[in-house]
């Protein structure tokens, strides 16, 4: 694997970034599909757990990798499961640009100072306020639909604490396993 | 490394702090109007007060639709309609509520007190 990768990279200089976008993308692809194949006590609500992935990529990589992998995520995930170009996708592609939005500023204040879970909680509310938003602007301009806010508004906050401390414990593994190799 | 940081912490207290307060924005009873706007199409045909009871006919692109008003609610009685989901509709009287005729063009919204929303499209 790493010998492939050297080589590939010999042959084409500048695409190892494109290798790990490609390989991170798959992985949050397969954990977004698997998701949508659990049924969800409510619309709009699932735990998301891909963003694990988008998570820990920022905080490991940076937002341009982290970008890349949640909208290759959306695109790639919504193409396979069926959704693509439907208000399904819009509103998966809405919260993927929120919460990226979030990531890069929350991250970029708080450098240092913030880690897996805070990103996480305010990358799952930006996700879920997008959503309600295009929802509400888009497709049900109904009154009905911010009564539903607080609850989604909930679950998101409830979801994306348990993603970040799951994003924080795989951010720690990945050190842990790293550290030897570097010194 | 520590799970938790306090960046972390002060973003887990402002999220809950934020639902908690879509609780009370999304979640508070919602003001009586005290007025309804009557309009047919794009014109506005009447603004009627709900503290009087009355009965108020309005025609409409079909015939004449019937409203009624009482104890501060307003109501479609009666509609050239085939589908009657105007009277269906029932009682309104909730700042913001709407209750239309589409295929006789007339609709019913009640406004004053304190707006909810600023403009709610059906």
């Amino acid at each position: 694997m790493a010998v492939s990768q050297r080589e590939s990279e010999a042959v084409f200089p500048g695409d190892r970034e494109d290798q790990l976008v490609a390989g991170l993308a798959a992985l949050a692809i397969a954990i977004h599909i698997l998701e949508a194949a659990f049924p969800s006590p409510l619309p709009g609500v699932k735990p998301g757990l891909a963003n694990v992935v988008t998570v820990v990529v920022y905080l490991r990589y940076g937002l341009r990798v982290a970008a890349w992998v949640a909208l290759l995520r959306v695109l790639v995930g919504s193409l396979l499961i069926g959704t693509f170009l439907s208000p399904t996708f819009l509103l998966s592609a809405t919260g993927a640009v929120a919460a990226i939005v979030i990531l890069g500023v929350i991250g970029g204040i708080g450098r240092g100072a913030v880690g897996a879970v805070g990103l996480s909680v305010a990358a799952a509310l930006a996700h879920m306020s997008g959503q309600i938003w295009v929802a509400y602007s888009l497709f049900i301009p109904h009154p009905a639909l911010l009564s539903l806010a607080p609850i989604l508004l909930t679950a998101a906050l409830v979801f994306g604490s348990v993603s970040g401390l799951i994003a924080a414990s795989v951010d720690s593994l990945l050190r842990g396993s790293e550290d030897p190799a570097h010194g | 490394m520590r799970i938790l940081r306090a960046g972390d912490v002060l973003i887990l207290l402002a999220g809950t702090a934020l639902v908690g307060a879509s609780y009370a924005a999304f979640w508070s009873p919602r003001a009586a109007g005290d007025r309804a706007i009557v309009s047919v199409g794009h014109d506005t045909v009447a603004h009627v007060s709900l503290l009087e009871d009355r009965k108020i006919p309005v025609d409409g692109l079909l015939g004449r639709s019937l409203l009624q008003i009482e104890d501060g609610r307003i109501r479609f009685t009666e509609s050239p309609c085939p589908g009657r989901y105007c009277i269906h509709t029932g009682w309104i009287s909730r700042t913001g509520q709407v209750a239309a005729c589409l295929p006789n063009g007339v609709v019913v919204e009640v406004e004053g007190g304190a707006r909810e929303f600023d403009a709610i499209n059906l």
